[in-house]
């Protein structure tokens, strides 16, 4: 069986040969770290994205199959984005930075961590109407029309691929941050932040299908959202469901017309309360299920939905940093989760510094069992 | 509707220029600075707390409503003198060494004036021994740590280390949390108290200093 194959029949209660050893990425700070240790070249340590052939070349050395990242889309940022730059340097030596959401964040150069945030410039509808409506329209070219037309002769048969189906929400609040974010919502003008995230998604929508005219041929499609935490979602699950639910269904029935059926979504934190909205509206596989750090969990999920919702991740990346038995803990705790069907195991998130080489290898061959 | 309820409910909806104007409207009625404070923006904010604890209200909810109390202590505070306004303890807040993350620091901070605390704001990437200095010289009761990387959280151990250095372990209590951080940890790192949320964290500090 090819791995595409193990994937798609385990995502659709089928047999398969075995479990196909599923990763979701490294902190850069780990791959230097590994480089620095001996384990892996220096070159496969400097800008290794999901997907790409030094992350490839780094499955093979370390066991894996895939990534589950690995997707192509369009490109769906701002465009242009906002110059990236540098606003201040303040004595503490971090920097307070403007990206090219317009988001102003705090960073520390050097170290690579989750932004903190400062300031924005999406405060109100005039910096909507002026600033970001014309960033938001959709133009042909933000879908490479020809990649997509040579993909199916071009593309890996052995890996599943996906298709990259944006953002609803997520990366409107990079853009204006998690206070801009609250703040817009109760803004004045009511209709201000519904506006925004229709605008965006329209946008989206017409690169999706674009991509799909193509013919190119996906195995599954895929969100990134990033909208919930430790405590659960940042916004109540009343309003993201208002503010979100058709634009999910949109884009899940669009897939549906292209025959792809399985469509996950990537979402840190703990995600169970914005399960409904994406269950019902043709999102069904939960990626990458922070157990380790946020608590997150696939079961209770699994015996609220059934077989309607699938996972991809729930494996504790922080057993990495301990030992062989805390692995195997984890091994045992997939196999348990695997035996249900429609779920692979995958690292709960990027792996980070001071996982150890050996024991991922270790988990790597071992996951293959799983099944 | 009393226009303190009008106050209240205009706190909950995070109209700060309402609040304001409301405000304005209950001096010229005769109701006192105090009687506003806690009556409405106090206890609105409470409530958002409340609800916010139990997963009825989220972290939009509670930053709105803080942004009108603060819109409205600006019209309060230079009619309020000390000692009406009841302050439960004085406390230190921020994020530890290494780490510049702040929304959960500054949600702690929101929940904590709505408390009526007094709040040293020590901001992010705070060394030790400036949570040991503040501690001593603005006789803090709490010591609020706050940490969102795995990688940081070591820090509050140094922290608390500090503190006993400094031989004011006895004077001062450390409340901890983020997203990293666990009932075992504080435990074994010697904290007083750990929270899983900036609501609870605000009630534990209230605990701290009134028993």
């Amino acid at each position: 069986m090819t791995n595409r194959e193990r994937t798609m029949n385990i995502l659709h209660f089928k047999d398969a040969d075995r479990m196909p050893a599923v990763h979701f990425g490294y902190w850069g700070e780990l791959l230097v770290e590994w480089a620095e240790q001996g384990k892996i070249p220096h070159h496969l340590a400097e800008r290794n994205y999901d997907g790409s052939d030094k992350d490839r070349e780094l499955d093979k050395l370390i066991g894996w199959d895939f990534n589950w990242s690995r997707t192509a889309g369009a490109n769906i940022d701002l465009s242009p984005g906002f110059e990236h730059k540098v606003l201040e340097t303040l004595p503490d030596g971090s920097q307070r930075v403007q990206t090219w959401t317009g988001a102003i964040e705090r960073v520390t150069p050097g170290v690579v961590s989750i932004p903190s945030e400062d300031d924005y410039l999406l405060k109100d509808r005039s910096a909507f109407e002026e600033l970001y409506l014309p960033k938001m329209q959709y133009f042909e070219d933000r879908v490479n029309v020809g990649y997509f037309k040579s993909l199916n002769d071009k593309r890996d048969w052995d890996l599943p691929l996906g298709i990259f189906l944006g953002s609803v929400i997520g990366k409107i609040r990079d853009m204006c941050t998690v206070t801009g974010m609250s703040y817009l919502i109760y803004d004045e003008d009511e209709e201000l932040f519904a506006d925004i995230v229709n605008a965006y998604a329209d946008m989206q929508y017409k690169c999706i299908k674009q991509i799909l005219e193509t013919d190119a041929k996906f195995d599954f499609g895929h969100f990134w959202e990033d909208i919930c935490y430790k405590n659960g979602p940042l916004i109540s699950p009343e309003l993201f469901d208002e503010l979100t639910a058709e634009h999910y269904k949109r884009r899940t029935d669009l897939c549906k017309e292209y025959g792809i059926d399985i469509v996950s979504l990537d979402c840190d934190g703990v995600v169970e309360k914005l399960l409904p909205t994406w269950v019902n509206n043709g999102v069904n596989t939960m990626f990458p299920i922070e157990i380790g750090v946020w608590g997150d969990q696939f079961y209770p999920a699994r015996q609220k939905f059934g077989n309607k919702v699938l996972g991809v991740g729930g494996m504790d990346k922080t057993a990495f940093r301990r030992d062989k038995a805390a692995v195997d803990a984890e091994l045992e705790r997939m196999k348990r989760l695997a035996s249900e069907g429609g779920f692979i195991p995958c690292p709960d998130h990027r792996l980070m510094p001071g996982s150890k080489f050996e024991l991922v290898q270790y988990y790597a061959e071992e996951v293959k069992k799983c099944l | 509707m009393s226009v303190i309820n009008e106050i209240y409910s205009m706190m909950q909806k995070g109209r700060s220029k309402a609040v304001k104007e409301l405000i304005q409207n209950a001096l010229s009625q005769g109701i006192t600075a105090e009687e506003i404070l806690n009556d409405a923006l106090l206890a609105s904010m409470d409530e958002v707390g409340e609800k916010f604890k139990s997963g009825e209200a989220y972290i939009p909810e509670v930053l709105v409503c803080a942004r009108a109390m603060n819109a409205g202590l600006e019209v309060l505070k230079p009619l309020l003198s000390g000692e009406q306004t009841k302050c439960p303890g004085k406390v230190c807040i921020g994020t530890v060494r290494g780490d510049i993350h702040d929304i959960g620091k500054n949600l702690v901070k929101i929940m904590l004036e709505g408390k009526g605390f007094e709040v040293i704001d020590l901001g992010t990437n705070v060394e030790p021994e400036t949570f040991v200095n503040t501690a001593k010289e603005e006789k803090c009761d709490i010591i609020c740590l706050s940490a969102l990387l795995t990688t940081t959280r070591d820090e509050m151990k140094i922290v608390i280390d500090e503190v006993k250095n400094a031989g004011i372990r006895d004077k001062v209590k450390i409340l901890i949390g983020g997203a990293p951080i666990t009932e075992e940890f504080a435990k074994e790192i010697g904290a007083d108290a750990y929270t899983p949320d900036a609501a609870s964290a605000a009630d534990c500090a209230l605990k701290m200093c009134t028993e």
